[in-house]
């Protein structure tokens, strides 16, 4: 029966996959054939704009938008042939054939280097600038033909500023959006297409940018976590195993901490409520790196805080609670204990936003069968809580596994494990940071931040699915 | 039997009011354990003791409570360092950046919540991969895009970026709208409202607290971020540095003075002045933001 | 979707093709953060004496801008092109600067040339030369030294006791504190033990990448085995040495907790900081074998001097600048003779200059800074430059790959795992693999 259930389950996994590259198959036909009888049916105009995009928009008297078609055409020819230089490498139709060679030119002393990163980097935008452009190539055909189809029925052409009217209705979106993905495509997900690259080269500390050439290498990178005695393969097991650990309990002690603290600034009878929050909320609006360095002298070992143990002579020794720990769990659990007082204010915040939420006709409902505040509260309160807050724990589960500053800033991921460079409390993330701005090993930094983002991204898409505010989007299908 | 009502109500009372005190025990030590730290650095920016060289103490030292006090380390900040050079940096970046993520974020947030077009769902999904991945890596390919754009090492370079980063910041606000009823939405288009309209003038006039919590974030974040603008704006242009960079290198450089520390606790107190404000004064705001955005 | 990609490309075909359009960008030097002042009214008055000399302006405008030196290098590659035209480094990260084909250029007038010949001592002229592609120039102009010394604290211990670890320890063990913290952990800073040589000789077994050669790394002598072991027993005592706590070496120092520590002149404010009036510096102190400590032919009462790296502080010039016509007459006069002195008076800066402690006054002051001054260039004697600039491997190798971790898990052996010869041994053979290669051993 079991297997039954799983064999059918990999058959549907199967089936979706292939349907996915069935759909996207399917789209690109469809757009083709499109594409193919526009350029049939069109006026002059039309097929003009195939060459010349506006041409049919300027036919159909739509100057304005002509000219614009026209000069994005133009902008983005010019800009593939001239192939302006940055830091003397070229970005244009040249950085193409550069991506796929990433440099040739080794150099001399008198003579640069090519730039291999800078290569990768620009063929990465080139191809999307490309990309872009084939989606306005094509949005400039369509709206040419869309006017040809208007004329045919009849009507004229839609004017510009019947245009700019759509775009503050109808269109909204379009306008809305449009300034957001602009930020988005350039310095979020080219940067990010890049940093993939980047794991599939090998740009590491002996191949420095512009002044080695480095190239691809496949797969090899990805290998290294499982074979040899180097940093990545005897460190990732460990590093990963404390990131889940961590995260696990900084998320569980900061959710039951902040309800907590919650229930007892919002108890009945406490006079000063807005005073005592306030006094919590300062850990939020205090600037981490302010907050964590007092921390960390404070806790160390000739700080006010061992003085303290020592006068009351709670100990004789000072107690090395971080980066000098004895052991990796003392720094690991003060971590977690820090992190509290860093994190348990947001959650009291957002705990106590929803006390004051909860229906009141709950509780009349509740005092009409009789049932003591205690009552109420254990089976009211409580309940409600929990059940508002669920997704809130997804996501900070997952803000916690790429959590930087607290242990950054607390212990800089020590003590240290001799001969490596990933200490006993270093998260992936920290890791990765090291790697990278400090050792400059990039490739090996990538593939640590492709993990991450696999094990963040599973987190996330399994959790989502269950949700109910997923649910309500059935988004996804 | 009514004697014993008297004293099971009174019984009753007593153990409400014990269980009020302990609460009143753990919140006071609680609240001991929170201004601790923070304490610390307001007293260690205060703190001007002098050795037997005549020396101002800069360094970190042991005991609590400082044995002198005065401000002296607020006027060397001020008079000595580029301080307020900083301070006036970070705030004209957060002032323009603040206003542009807000609209940013709020304008996406609207149309992911209230209108339905064809790739909504696909934008939403791809909003929510794109931001699990570590940023880090990405930092040199935004440098040299921003090169690029002839930005690089400049306060506008950090601004674009702030606010680029904006659009994926969507979520707590969509959720804020989410609630806004769309019968609302749906009754101003019957009577001829465009899209635009009824963005103005129906849903930002009920989203006060949504907007603040954007802002007051979006405002704050150049004065705490110290790993992407010191990339950003390059260790040697000093001019260009925000608070956050600047205190950054006064305490973690590597051949650095360290009898510094109290000059650094200074610009900590300096810094968090504007901050603590802003934030205690919006704090109503802020709840209501994010306990109605995150929750959902 | 398409008409927010068409604003897109829109947007970002105009914001590409605005590349290339350049303004003049002035000439740039990046300094030490402590010395701007000086060198930029040094740099004004060198404008004005060009200005005075060829009868026209000094075609450009110049700026002088402090950096932490020791990160120098990497915020210059981070970002070739917007780096400084002349800028600062220690002579460590040569290699680093010259790898591949070098971004930095080779000094190549004679007069410039001349000048390093002849103003600095072997050790420098040995480490500011570097091979690209086989052909041997030299890269870096010497203009600052520095090496490690020792801060101690003169309520707790002598001067005569000081030029000797048994007498800071003895010093220690009757006020019972600690005898010395370390600044860090890193290979720089507790290098004293294994960089030390015969008092006598200037012996040592220890090889690092002698004459620039990846594989002349040697650290399995005789001597430097008894060294460490020496070192355990210094380090295991409760009296003895220590690595710095989470609060900081300053702390440590001015709570009285430890009475001594090694440090460079970046450490000099927060040292005076520390202890004030009671602030001791001289040369690094020599310590003896003892019986307990001896191993194969290194024998008791053999009495060894603390090393350290003495450095040199060098300019360098960015690769292919457009102003490079100019930048080697900067050099010339910014790294003579007569601007070291004034660079010692007025900015504390330790001349290069290899005659500076007999031909400088300044040296002769009875300040602490001319103390300062003089236990540095005394320490020169003991020092070895940092072999690392030959190749960047060499610096990684050396610092990054952990090999400061594994001398420090010997001397500490807080797990009583080095008790034995043969566990300093194999431990010892990981770490001159990871000099060698940077690979554990099979």
């Amino acid at each position: 029966m079991n297997n039954n259930q799983d064999t059918y389950k990999k058959r549907n996994i199967l089936s979706r996959f292939f349907s996915i590259f069935i759909y996207f198959g399917k789209s690109i036909y469809n757009k083709f054939k499109k594409f193919i009888n526009r350029f049939k049916d069109g006026s002059i105009g039309t097929k003009l704009s195939h060459i010349f995009m506006g041409a049919g928009n300027i036919y159909h008297k739509q100057y304005i938008k002509g000219v614009i078609f026209f000069i994005i055409e133009a902008g983005f020819l010019a800009l593939m042939i001239l192939s302006p230089q940055v830091n003397s490498t070229p970005l244009g139709f040249k950085s193409i054939a550069n991506f796929f060679t990433l440099g040739t030119e080794p150099g001399s002393i008198f003579l640069p280097t090519d730039n291999s990163m800078l290569m990768l980097l620009f063929g990465v935008i080139c191809f999307g600038i490309i990309g872009m452009f084939i989606a306005v190539y094509g949005s400039s055909i369509k709206s040419s033909y869309k006017a040809d189809l208007d004329v045919k029925a009849g009507k004229e052409a839609t004017s510009f500023k019947e245009d700019i009217q759509a775009l503050l209705d109808d269109r909204f979106h379009v306008a809305m959006l449009t300034p957001a993905i602009i930020g988005i495509i350039t310095f979020t997900v080219l940067p990010t297409i890049f940093m993939i690259f980047i794991a599939f080269t090998n740009f590491d500390s002996l191949h420095p940018a512009g002044q080695v050439l480095f190239d691809w290498v496949g797969f090899d990178n990805f290998f290294a976590i499982f074979n040899g005695t180097g940093e990545i393969s005897v460190r990732f097991g460990p590093v990963l195993g404390w990131t889940l650990v961590w995260a696990f309990f900084a998320t569980s002690t900061n959710y039951i901490g902040g309800i907590f603290l919650a229930l007892l600034i919002n108890k009945k009878g406490i006079k000063l409520k807005k005073i005592w929050r306030t006094i919590f909320v300062l850990t939020i609006a205090l600037p981490q790196f302010i907050s964590l360095l007092a921390m960390r002298s404070i806790l160390a070992e000739y700080g006010p805080i061992n003085s303290m143990l020592i006068n009351l002579h709670l100990i004789d020794d000072p107690i090395k609670f971080l980066a000098t720990a004895d052991s990796a769990w003392t720094a690991r659990i003060t971590i977690i204990f820090i992190n509290i007082w860093i994190g348990v204010p947001y959650t009291m915040l957002m705990t106590s936003g929803i006390l004051m939420n909860v229906p009141k006709d709950l509780y009349e409902a509740a005092q009409i069968d009789g049932a003591t505040n205690r009552q109420a509260f254990r089976y009211i309160t409580v309940p409600f809580i929990l059940f508002v807050t669920a997704p809130f724990l997804i996501t900070s589960f997952i803000g916690n596994i790429t959590s930087f500053n607290v242990i950054y800033l607390l212990t800089g991921g020590g003590p240290t494990v001799p001969g490596y460079i990933a200490g006993e409390t270093d998260l992936l993330v920290t890791w990765l940071y090291k790697l990278t701005i400090d050792q400059s090993e990039y490739n090996i930094g990538s593939v640590i931040a492709i993990m991450t983002f696999i094990i963040t991204a599973t987190a996330t898409l399994l959790s989502y699915r269950r949700s109910k505010s997923y649910k309500e989007e059935d988004a996804f299908q | 039997m009514i004697k014993a009502k008297q004293l099971k109500a009174k019984s009753y009372k007593s153990s409400q009011r014990t269980s009020l005190t302990i609460s009143y025990i753990i919140l006071t030590i609680l609240v001991i354990v929170w201004l601790y730290p923070i304490l610390w650095i307001l007293l260690n920016s205060l703190r001007t003791e002098y050795n037997t060289g005549g020396q101002l103490i800069g360094i970190v030292v042991s005991h609590y409570f400082p044995k002198q006090i005065g401000f002296e380390n607020f006027r060397i900040l001020f008079a000595e360092t580029l301080f307020p050079r900083w301070f006036l940096n970070t705030l004209f970046v957060s002032s323009i950046s603040f206003i542009i993520s807000t609209m940013l974020t709020l304008s996406v947030a609207y149309v992911m919540s209230k209108l339905k077009f064809k790739v909504r769902k696909s934008f939403l999904n791809i909003a929510i991969i794109l931001g699990l991945f570590p940023g880090f890596m990405s930092m040199i390919a935004i440098y040299y895009i921003l090169k690029a754009f002839q930005l690089t090492q400049t306060l506008w370079a950090l601004i674009l970026v702030y606010s680029a980063g904006a659009g994926l910041g969507f979520y707590i606000a969509k959720g804020f709208f989410d609630i806004i009823p769309n019968s609302l939405l749906e009754s101003a288009k019957l009577d001829g409202a465009t899209n635009s309209q009824s963005f103005r003038k129906i849903i930002l006039p009920l989203s006060k607290p949504i907007i603040i919590y954007t802002a007051l974030l979006a405002f704050i974040g150049p004065w705490m971020d110290f790993i992407f603008a010191r990339v950003i704006i390059g260790e040697a242009n000093t001019d260009t540095y925000t608070v956050a960079v600047g205190l950054y290198y006064m305490m973690y450089g590597e051949q650095i003075d360290s009898n510094v520390f109290t000059i650094f606790a200074a610009g900590c107190i300096i810094v968090a002045i504007p901050i603590v404000t802003l934030f205690l004064s919006m704090q109503k705001y802020y709840v209501e933001g994010v306990t109605a955005g995150s929750v959902k | 979707m398409k008409k927010f990609m068409l604003i897109a490309v829109l947007g970002l075909a105009v914001l590409f093709g605005a590349i290339g359009c350049g303004s003049n960008a002035p000439l740039t030097i990046w300094v030490g953060a402590e010395s701007v002042e000086f060198y930029s009214a040094k740099m004004i008055e060198y404008v004005e004496d060009y200005n005075a000399a060829n009868e026209k302006e000094f075609p450009y405008e110049v700026t002088v801008v402090g950096v932490d030196s020791s990160t120098s290098a990497a915020t210059f590659l981070d970002d070739t092109d917007a780096g400084a035209d002349i800028f600062t480094v220690p002579h460590d990260n040569l290699g680093k600067l010259i790898a591949g084909s070098s971004a930095i250029a080779p000094v190549m007038s004679d007069s410039l040339l001349n000048q390093i010949e002849n103003d600095n001592p072997q050790s420098f002229l040995d480490v500011i030369k570097g091979s690209v592609d086989g052909t041997q120039y030299t890269f870096g102009i010497p203009y600052v030294a520095q090496s490690l010394v020792l801060y101690y604290n003169t309520a707790y211990v002598t001067d005569e006791q000081a030029e000797t670890w048994e007498g800071i320890w003895e010093a220690a063990i009757t006020a019972d504190k600690y005898a010395l913290t370390l600044t860090a952990t890193d290979g720089f800073n507790n290098s004293f033990l294994l960089l030390s040589t015969e008092a006598d000789t200037h012996n040592t077994s220890l090889k690092l990448y002698e004459g620039g050669v990846q594989e002349e790394c040697y650290a399995l002598g005789d001597d430097t085995i008894a060294k460490l072991k020496w070192g355990q027993s210094f380090f295991m005592d409760a009296n003895g040495a220590k690595a710095p706590s989470d609060s900081g070496w300053e702390v440590e120092l001015s709570d009285d907790i430890s009475l001594s520590t090694i440090g460079g002149a970046w450490h000099y404010e927060a040292a005076k900081s520390a202890l004030g009036d009671n602030l001791g510096i001289t040369t690094l102190p020599t310590f003896t074998l003892t019986e307990d400590s001896v191993y194969g032919t290194a024998v008791a009462g053999t009495v060894y001097k603390s090393g350290t790296f003495a450095d040199t502080k060098m300019f360098v010039m960015k690769k292919n600048s457009d102003k490079a016509d100019y930048l080697e007459d900067i050099l010339l006069y910014l790294s003579s003779k007569g601007v070291q002195e004034e660079s010692f008076e007025e900015a504390a800066n330790l001349p290069a200059y290899k005659n500076a402690s007999t031909e400088f006054s300044a040296f002769e002051e009875d300040t602490l800074d001319a103390k300062l001054a003089t236990a540095q260039v005394e320490m020169f004697a003991w020092g070895l430059p940092q072999p690392f600039g030959y190749n960047s491997k060499f610096n990684t190798y050396y610092y990054s790959k952990g090999t400061p971790d594994l001398l420090l898990e010997i001397i500490e052996n807080e797990s009583g795992d080095f008790s034995t010869n043969q566990a300093i041994i194999d431990q010892l053979t990981i770490i001159e693999s990871l000099w060698k290669t940077g690979l554990r051993p099979e």
